[in-house]
């Protein structure tokens, strides 16, 4: 029997849904439904024609059983895969029909019901919160343990997508959906599975919840997970292990066998990379999950390929944004430790997708990339080679205007003397990103500060990404940051300023000087806190360092960064504010002779009358601060190097000032490095003829 | 090492074989299983009640169900794509809601049958209306929908490249294709057990040609078991 080819305008069948004949009306649903099943085109455009309102009205008044299943079923197929649809329906307010539809008598309207219910729930928009309302959890539950398979499998369903919050996770556990869930493992493959995501969904990021898992059944539920990884179905797998991770995670103190039982999950989940669908999306996810923090699983799971699995999904170009951040992530972890993995995912060319992931339109994406980048940076020589590509740092400065709301704060390394800085272990190269609910001004100013930090790490001695930042005006973005309000701001700008300098040669010293302005720099080593103060003389420190050219910028502006540095000297109570600013003249001091003696007039004066005892002393005696006695000898070195014309006349003065007696005091220094310098000191005040 | 491949091969009569083979204990509820398992899978209802009356065998799923699959196969067989669409939609909702590739070819297949009647003006409209936002929903469908949409331009399809199309073996491809997506929803294999077997004993036998001559199963109809050769 050809059904009918005549084509019914789409108006007058959207008219016929409120026909007051029965069975117009029933007729007009069922063409309307079968049009729009699995063409979203048609969804869309009877959505626009009203047709929404129309049909749960139906279902709402209707108590025709064939009326209520076909309204049902168009229900769902507005909503499948379609978050209009759902708005729309939502707005019509279907979703006490559908919960009423539920305890209907006859199982055909009940199924439908349930059908479409499932529907909805798959989107994003479902109506979470609404589920907690009077009794509707009793009824979930209700259906959850009846007779209907596929009304429970849908209950399952349902409970999974409402387990968002830790409120709504201990609601559903204490009216008592574990028990019931866990029933459902050993009936159908579909049933399993959607008991398994509603377990899933439960216990992540629940201890109290895990636990109640845990001693379930004497410890039966999770023997029972544990077997369902090898289960056939992929599906049951991915979610089987997800539910275990879960409870891992909660219970530290572990359970038996638990390295076995992680060893086994991980190669199933590495193998669940190559399947279809949402169980190859999710599959990344959850072996970064599986692997965080745990060395020897990433190890082991480096040496099942991992690693090259998932550079090869990278590869394929076209995949979702949920299994992109998966695979970030994982590979992030993966890195994170192991040497092989960064060496081997950059042999894959890895690093040209992470780069264009680092300008993705989802936070969450260029979060993984920013994770991958911090891993794979960790490496010394990867800082070198492989990443200094322009267009990633560039993408990573993007970031710093990045729009997306808090940045969690990753501290530099804190790197000290000279030759630490270059051993350390440079951490961060990005900044990593973490999305929150609320958006306040203290957040975003975090951010701010992470990117200061990560920048700091970024511009240590590594020449390419020098030049990089410089061009793409990263230099112009720390000094206004420098002018900040905030201390904390200013104080991570001129820290990454003060990297900046490091060894940089004088173009790149006067381009940041010019911007910067020697009177903000006077500013910045006045300012109101110390620890501004200690980068700004760091950062003094580091541009007088070198030539002589790069010493004399110390005397611009008549002198006034000197008589600032020698102010702080002499009353700042910080340390490591004295610590730099001792450097300071050290560095002042290893130039001309017309800076040696301009350091003299400071340590030294020539004042008649009442003199008072040099501040080099006060330095030298300090015993609990090692570097600043280290840093005062270094000075003291600087200013009777053998080589200038006027150092005898130094030499005695230093000595009149008792210098050189405090110095021989120190021969037997507790601390080897400060031990080592004076000796080198007194050899070079006894080799210039002087005796105690 | 030796002295060739043919003389270190075990060797076994069939005399042996037989009773080999005899030694095999089978359960006749498995084998039940498996013949009410084929027949369910391939939708022969009538037989499976038959069966299921005579040898007490439970079938895996309601042979209700079965009816309404095979109803859905024979209006796909016969061309009557709506009808088929119809049907499928009252077994179950959610079937061509969450396979578009599936959806896409039942499509396909109603304009080939528009075609194939001469109704060619409808055809384009159904093409243009249809077909192309499917088209446009998923790009990987937009070549099968420009091999289809040839047929229009053919006056003559006998010459036509895609005239297979217009075969009663595309209108079987696209029943089968129905028919498995109808029982996976109802968490069945959409595969019988049978055919598989069979390919494990080829299998097999291919396996053990390497180390022993025996008496091979060749005929799988007949199932007689051959004399070895040397």
């Amino acid at each position: 029997m050809p059904a009918s080819a005549a084509c019914t305008k789409s108006e007058d069948l959207v008219e016929s849904l409120s026909s007051l004949d029965t069975m117009a009306r029933l007729k007009a649903l069922r063409d309307v439904k079968n049009q729009i099943i699995g063409n979203k085109t048609k969804k869309l455009s009877y959505i626009k024609l009203g047709a929404v309102p129309r049909v749960v009205e139906i279902l709402a008044s209707d108590s025709d059983v064939p009326l209520l299943v076909q309204s049902a079923a168009a229900v769902g197929s507005f909503a499948c895969g379609n978050d209009v649809g759902v708005k729309a329906l939502l707005e019509s307010g279907v979703l006490p029909h559908l919960l009423k539809m539920l305890s209907n008598s006859n199982s055909q309207v009940v199924e439908a019901g349930a059908r479409s219910l499932k529907m909805i729930f798959q989107s994003t928009l479902a109506p979470k919160n609404d589920m907690f309302q009077g009794r509707r959890v009793d009824l979930i539950l209700a259906l959850l343990n009846g007779e209907n398979d596929n009304v429970a499998e849908v209950a399952a369903s349902v409970l999974a997508r409402c387990c968002e919050t830790e409120e709504h996770q201990k609601v559903l556990a204490e009216a008592g959906c574990l028990q019931s869930l866990i029933g459902l493992l050993g009936g159908s493959v579909k049933k399993r599975e959607a008991a398994l995501d509603a377990l899933a969904a439960l216990t992540r990021g629940n201890q109290e919840i895990s636990s109640l898992l845990i001693d379930m059944e004497q410890g039966n539920a999770v023997a029972c997970l544990i077997k369902l990884i090898k289960e056939k179905s992929p599906r049951t797998r991915l979610f089987a292990c997800m539910c275990l991770l879960n409870i891992a995670k909660a219970c530290s103190s572990g359970y038996q066998q638990e390295w076995d039982i992680k060893k086994c999950m991980l190669s199933t989940v590495v193998k669940l990379f190559e399947e279809l669908g949402q169980v190859g999306e999710e599959a990344p996810g959850v072996l970064a999950d599986l692997v965080t923090n745990n060395e020897e699983l990433q190890k082991a799971a480096y040496e099942i390929n991992a690693v090259e699995k998932l550079a090869e999904i990278l590869h394929r170009g076209v995949i979702s944004v949920r299994q992109l951040e998966g695979v970030l992530l994982a590979i992030a972890e993966l890195c994170s430790r192991l040497e092989d993995g960064r060496r081997q995912i950059l042999n894959l060319q890895g690093q040209y997708h992470i780069g264009m992931a680092l300008e993705s339109s989802t936070a969450g994406v260029r979060i993984a990339a920013c994770s991958c980048i911090k891993s794979i940076s960790r490496s010394v020589k990867n800082l070198r080679t492989s990443l200094t590509e322009e267009h990633l740092v560039r993408s990573l400065f993007k970031l710093l205007d990045d729009p997306s709301p808090l940045v969690q704060y990753h501290r530099p390394c804190s790197g000290v003397a000279k030759f630490t800085l270059m051993y350390c272990n440079f951490a961060c190269v990005c900044i990593q990103l973490r999305i929150h609910e609320s958006f306040s001004r203290a957040q975003y100013f975090n951010r701010y500060v992470s990117a200061l930090g990560a920048a700091s790490n970024i511009v240590l001695d590594f020449t390419p990404h020098k030049a990089v930042f410089f061009n793409c005006g990263g230099v112009s973005q720390l000094i206004q940051l420098a002018r900040s309000m905030d201390s904390v701001l200013r104080q991570n700008a001129v820290w990454a300023l003060r990297n900046l300098l490091y060894l940089a040669d004088m173009m790149a010293k006067e381009r940041v000087m010019r911007e910067l302005t020697f009177s903000t720099l006077v500013d910045l080593i006045c300012d109101s806190e110390e620890i501004v103060q200690e980068q700004a003389l760091a950062f003094v420190r580091n541009l007088v360092y070198g030539s002589v050219e790069c010493v004399q910028l110390i005397f611009a502006q008549d002198g006034a960064i000197l008589h600032a540095v020698e102010r702080q000297l002499c009353g700042a109570t910080r340390p490591e504010v004295c610590v730099q600013g001792v450097y300071v003249l050290s560095n002042v001091a290893a130039g001309s002779e017309h800076h040696k003696e301009a350091i003299m007039e400071f340590v030294s004066p020539i004042a008649i009358g009442d003199r008072s005892a040099s501040i080099l002393l006060r330095f030298l005696q300090d015993m609990s601060n090692p570097q600043i006695r280290v840093a005062a000898v270094w000075c003291i070195m600087n200013l009777i190097h053998a080589d200038s014309p006027g150092v005898l006349s130094r030499v005695l003065r230093l000595h009149d000032a008792g210098i050189q007696l405090q110095l021989q005091k120190m021969a037997e220094d507790p601390i080897l490095d400060v031990k080592d310098r004076v000796r080198a000191a007194l050899e070079q005040f006894s080799a210039l003829g002087t005796s105690a | 090492m030796g002295k060739g491949e043919s003389s270190s091969k075990k060797m076994i009569t069939k005399e042996d074989w037989e009773k080999k083979l005899s030694d095999v204990k089978l359960r006749k509820e498995d084998m039940n299983k498996l013949v009410m398992n084929f027949l369910v899978t391939e939708g022969y209802v009538e037989a499976a009640e038959k069966f299921q009356v005579e040898s007490g065998t439970q079938p895996e799923v309601e042979l209700g169900t079965i009816t309404d699959r095979m109803a859905v196969r024979k209006a796909v067989q016969s061309g009557n794509m709506e009808d088929a669409i119809e049907k499928v939609n009252d077994l179950d909702p959610e079937i061509l809601d969450t396979n578009p590739q599936l959806f896409f070819h039942l499509q396909q297949q109603r304009l080939i049958e528009l075609i194939r009647n001469g109704r060619l003006e409808e055809a384009l409209e159904f093409a243009q209306e249809e077909l192309a936002p499917r088209g446009a929903e998923n790009h990987a469908f937009l070549e099968e929908l420009e091999r289809t949409v040839a047929l229009l331009a053919f006056e003559d399809t006998s010459g036509c490249p895609v005239a297979e199309l217009l075969d009663l073996s595309q209108r079987q491809k696209t029943a089968s294709e129905l028919n498995a997506a109808i029982l996976t929803s109802q968490s069945h294999e959409k595969d019988p057990k049978l055919p598989s077997l069979l390919k494990m004993l080829i299998w097999a036998q291919n396996q053990l040609d390497e180390k022993a001559s025996y008496p091979h199963i060749n005929d799988l109809v007949n199932a007689t078991l051959e004399e070895p050769v040397a």
